[in-house]
């Protein structure tokens, strides 16, 4: 009994020693994939000529091709695309290559989203930001972003959780995350507790996604508490 | 009977001001604007002096909200110039600059009240001041505070917008457009979404502040409320001016049919008498 405990045990702390890289490549992949989303809505939004017929084709692309497609198109098929601009990034770190993968993969949802969001804020809020003075840009950052944000923080939890479980394709250009972790736990023991170590890895995945919906609940409460809005 | 009397309110403060020609402030100049085809505007020329007080009243889709929002170009314009303080404005050459310009001459007062729901009711009121006049915190506070003690709402600087009734958001509204120091206060409807029992202390600060020589122009249904503010009023019908005089002309003795009929539906005399 007492081998058993100390055999899962070890199991998770295998696991776990790589989780900060996981959560690093979690956390900067939304980071980027907000600020292009951000970006990407303002231009749909305001039928910017050319750039929102860009965006189009960016959204409808990388929605509708797989993830793994898109890190290997990002890891193997760029550096050979600048190459021919005399451009050599062979030398990058991987995780450059699979956070901008992470990064537009999650951005094009993250889009859609804070557009459907800024529709939801409403004109009249805008026309009043602009009445005092503001410029658009203004009135974006300090009325408008503020009040799409907290109606989006919702749908941006759910793709936090979606993008943490794609970090789990990261392995397959080599990084050793939690899933890398369990490939070579895996690799060493021949193949022996399979069952165990995939067991051990839904845990660590589902205990994070239940403490990222907790962070996105409480964000959410108390803004609208504070601010006293309805639910 | 009258319910009311209104005898000792036909005194027209602002008549002198509107007769000096050279105080002129708003000039709009053959102002046209369609949606989708159909015409809202058919051509406006409109002249407004500095501390004239000018009431728009008409029908609903006669196209005054949409005036008014052309005045800081809300609405652009398709054709027409609009001049405020001595900057001009072509609606067909406006620049993004200049719309900024002629924007910051003038501030608003909206209908649904369009306070910001994430700024308190103090932040409402200095955001324009900080963002858009890049007046210092410390002073655009003071200034705010004493705006909003003004409209009687000093202790509520730290509620948000929810919190507020329909009546106190309107004059937290009021307070913001104060704030800005602007050559002319636009108000569109300004008591339409209010509860019936709000409606006077709303009309009860713009009558104030009107006094303090404030230039104002006012998109209302409250007839009375014009007659008691107003030093000119103008009739619209179909997009253009039916007529422009003196509350005492439009109001009492009207000139034109449409006008008359529209006051006919207006005003009529009260059902009940106590």
């Amino acid at each position: 009994m007492n081998k058993d405990l100390n055999y899962w045990l070890d199991l998770f702390i295998k696991v776990l020693d790589k989780l900060p890289l996981t959560l690093f490549m979690m956390i900067v992949s939304l980071f980027f994939a907000l600020v292009i989303a951000v970006i990407v809505a303002v231009i749909r939004i305001k039928h910017v000529r050319i750039l929102s017929g860009l965006a189009a084709l960016y959204l409808s692309f990388t929605r509708s091709t797989p993830l793994l497609v898109q890190i290997f198109l990002i890891y193997f098929g760029l550096p050979q695309l600048l190459l021919v601009f005399h451009i050599d990034i062979n030398h990058w770190n991987r995780l450059i290559f699979v956070i901008a993968a992470f990064s537009l993969h999650t951005g094009s949802y993250l889009a859609e989203i804070m557009r459907a969001a800024y529709q939801a804020v409403g004109k009249e809020q805008l026309e009043a930001a602009l009445s005092v003075g503001m410029s658009y840009p203004q009135a974006i950052r300090r009325i408008i972003l503020p009040q799409a944000f907290v109606i989006a923080l919702p749908n941006i939890g759910n793709q936090a959780i979606e993008l943490l479980k794609d970090t789990s394709l990261a392995f397959t250009i080599g990084i050793i995350d939690i899933m890398g972790q369990v490939r070579i736990i895996l690799g060493n023991n021949h193949g022996i507790g399979i069952f165990e170590v995939y067991v051990v890895i839904s845990i660590v995945y589902w205990i994070i996604c239940i403490f990222i919906e907790l962070i996105i609940n409480v964000m959410e409460g108390s803004v609208r508490k504070r601010r006293a809005l309805l639910k | 009977m009258l319910l009311f009397d209104y005898s000792d309110k036909f005194i027209y403060t602002f008549v002198i001001v509107e007769k000096g020609g050279d105080h002129r402030l708003i000039e709009l100049k053959n102002i046209r604007k369609s949606f989708d085809g159909k015409e809202i505007l058919k051509g406006i020329d409109l002249k407004v002096d500095k501390g004239d007080v000018l009431v728009i009243v008409g029908p609903s889709g006669s196209g005054k909200t949409t005036l008014l929002r052309c005045i800081n170009f809300l609405e652009k314009p398709d054709a027409g110039t609009v001049s405020n303080d001595g900057f001009t404005v072509d609606s067909k050459k406006a620049s993004r600059k200049d719309i900024l310009t002629l924007r910051r001459k003038t501030a608003m007062v909206f209908q649904h009240y369009n306070l910001f729901k994430n700024k308190t009711v103090l932040e409402n009121v200095m955001e324009g001041l900080v963002i858009a006049k890049k007046i210092k915190k410390g002073e655009a506070r003071k200034i705010s505070l004493e705006l909003l003690k003004k409209v009687g709402l000093e202790e509520k600087t730290d509620a948000y917008p929810a919190q507020l009734s329909g009546g106190q958001q309107q004059r937290v509204g009021i307070a913001r457009a104060l704030a800005l120091n602007p050559s002319v206060i636009l108000f569109d409807e300004p008591t339409s979404a209010l509860d019936p029992e709000m409606v006077g202390e709303v009309l009860a600060i713009i009558k104030e502040i009107a006094q303090e020589g404030i230039t104002m122009i006012i998109v209302t249904h409250e007839i009375d409320f014009a007659r008691d503010v107003a030093s000119s009023v103008v009739f619209m019908d179909g997009g253009t001016v039916i007529e422009k005089g003196t509350p005492d002309e439009v109001f009492n003795h009207p000139q034109h049919e449409r006008t008359k009929k529209f006051l006919r539906r207006l005003i009529h005399e009260p059902e009940y008498t106590i």
